[in-house]
């Protein structure tokens, strides 16, 4: 690797960070609802009244939180929802997938709403998919599962590692927005992982009790274990369909550095969407999340800035098949 | 003339076989804003945000007992819990299917249209002259929503905008005084 192009040091450190930030999304999921139990039980002014195991979340919860707010059941107020559709202070941001959803159930814009998908749309449009490798709630679940399906491998087990067509979710799309407009209902919001991911988690911890969303999202572990690897992410999500396309034209985008590479195919193997970085096959369904890059042992990847992939490069230049080329090396 | 009388009763007052189609013994009010049931169950996202913030955790989210369109949806049973009209999951909701509504009397009665409470007299305790009047007492808009006559007879006026909080409080079982939603 003597030669000219290194990528940034730090690049190859992004996945700890956005295991980080997955583990951190997830925990907050988690901790918003039992902000919200708190918040009841001192709008009640009933901690007498409480069981002991309310008592002891109140207490932990006023610990946490007594040196941040004057008034929880107010103050508390400020960060509230999932990442279907949340709100930071006076801050809305909504999944794009929600947005379309709601257009095609009512067939008209409804702009205040509408406008709150604009900032994770703008987002979308420089840095592609990365709410599905970085944000989903649903992406940890998902990926602990994709490895624990490949220590089962390793195990002996004989797991289905079926590939279908990548297009197919974008017929899910399709077929959830003309059902959606069909029924004038919002379907889509009931087959996305990531809005069940958070509705659950409120209904379990607030509401004492999983919804039907729970069974939807056991299937499709049960799918991305026992079918396909990473199944419903790659061939089935609606969401990821969406921002699939409208990161189509993203500016930040993963690159292969062909003198640098040595066409080891780690890259491909670890790439959880199934895409060809060694070929330089990122496409639109590239989401960043960067496991290439910590992975490629000769630092041949690294992120450009450019609306589009860098067309087909060739064998890597550390590769066997590019120093002894057939016409070369054949008699 | 009775047929008639029965007719315009039948408007006003939406029987709970209209207001729940699913299943019509389900007797469910939308938080308070709700659009009606057709724009509403086309706007909600099923976010849960309304749910989210209501202090009294008084709003319950549909599985498909109420059939798949209302799937997640946001709805109260009165008689489990009840709206304490804080109007704060209208200010949360943020697709438009609950409209933000100021908490003031004046906004309050004019715009929040969850339903409408019904006294049984046949099962209400005031009715069979034991003096209750527990339903006016629980009422966060007494002497608007609901009168008391003589052994606190209880009687609703068409300001009610059926929080519920009556159905919750009475003592009667079955209750004696009920919200019939309005479903728009």
């Amino acid at each position: 690797m003597a030669e000219g192009r290194q990528p940034f040091v730090l690049w190859r450190h992004l996945n700890k960070l956005r295991w980080l930030v997955l583990c951190l999304v997830l925990a907050t999921l988690v901790l918003l609802p039992l902000v919200h139990l708190y918040q009841t039980y001192v709008a009640a002014h009933a901690y007498d009244l409480l069981a002991p195991e309310e008592k002891r979340l109140y207490d932990v919860m006023e610990m946490l939180t007594a040196p941040l707010v004057d008034d929880p059941a107010e103050d508390l107020d400020a960060i509230k929802g999932t990442t279907w559709s949340g709100t930071f202070w006076s801050l809305r941001l909504t999944d794009p997938l929600a947005a379309l959803g709601q257009i095609a159930a009512g067939l008209g814009f409804h702009w205040p709403f509408l406008l709150t998908a604009l900032i994770p749309l703008a987002v979308t449009a420089v840095f592609g998919r990365i709410f599905c490798g970085w944000i989903c709630p649903a992406t940890l679940i998902y990926e602990l599962n994709s490895n624990f399906a490949s220590w089962l491998r390793w195990a002996g087990l004989d797991l289905g590692n079926r590939r279908f067509d990548l297009r197919l979710k974008y017929a899910v799309l399709v077929l959830g927005l003309v059902l959606s407009a069909a029924s004038g209902v919002v379907l889509v919001a009931t087959i996305y992982p990531p809005a069940i991911i958070g509705r659950e988690l409120y209904y379990v911890i607030a509401l004492g009790g999983f919804g039907a969303g729970t069974v939807f999202f056991l299937v499709t572990l049960l799918f991305d274990l026992l079918v396909a690897r990473r199944g419903f992410c790659r061939y089935l999500c609606p969401g990821g369909a969406l921002y699939s396309l409208l990161g189509r034209f993203r500016l930040v985008r993963i690159r292969r550095l062909v003198e640098n590479c040595n066409d080891c195919a780690k890259c491909n193997v670890i790439c959880e969407f199934g895409l060809d970085p060694m070929a330089d096959g990122f496409g639109q369904e590239c989401n960043n999340c960067t496991a290439c890059i910590a992975i490629c042992p000769t630092a041949a990847l690294t992120f450009t800035i450019r609306p589009s992939d860098v067309a087909a490069q060739g064998p890597g230049h550390l590769g066997r098949e590019h120093r002894r080329p057939p016409e070369v090396a054949g008699p | 003339m009775r047929v008639v009388g029965a007719a315009a009763a039948a408007a006003a007052l939406p029987s709970p076989a209209a207001a729940a189609p699913g299943r019509p013994s389900l007797r469910y009010l939308r938080p308070p804003g709700g659009l009606a049931e057709k724009e509403f169950l086309a706007r909600c996202i099923r976010c849960g945000q309304c749910g989210e913030n209501c202090p009294n955790r008084s709003i319950k989210f549909f599985g498909f007992e109420n059939g798949w369109a209302s799937a997640e949806t946001p709805h109260l049973i009165p008689r489990q819990k009840a709206c304490i009209l804080c109007m704060k999951c209208g200010d949360a909701c943020p697709t438009g299917a609950l409209k933000p509504i100021a908490r003031e009397l004046g906004a309050i009665l004019a715009e929040v249209r969850m339903g409408r409470a019904r006294v049984d007299e046949s099962l209400c305790l005031s009715f069979q002259g034991k003096t209750c009047g527990v339903c006016y007492r629980a009422c966060p808009l007494p002497d608007v929503a609901i009168t008391v006559g003589r052994l606190e007879q209880p009687h609703v006026t068409d300001k009610c905008v059926g929080c519920g909080l009556c159905e919750r409080s009475c003592i009667q079982l079955p209750q004696a005084i009920r919200i019939i939603p309005d479903h728009g």
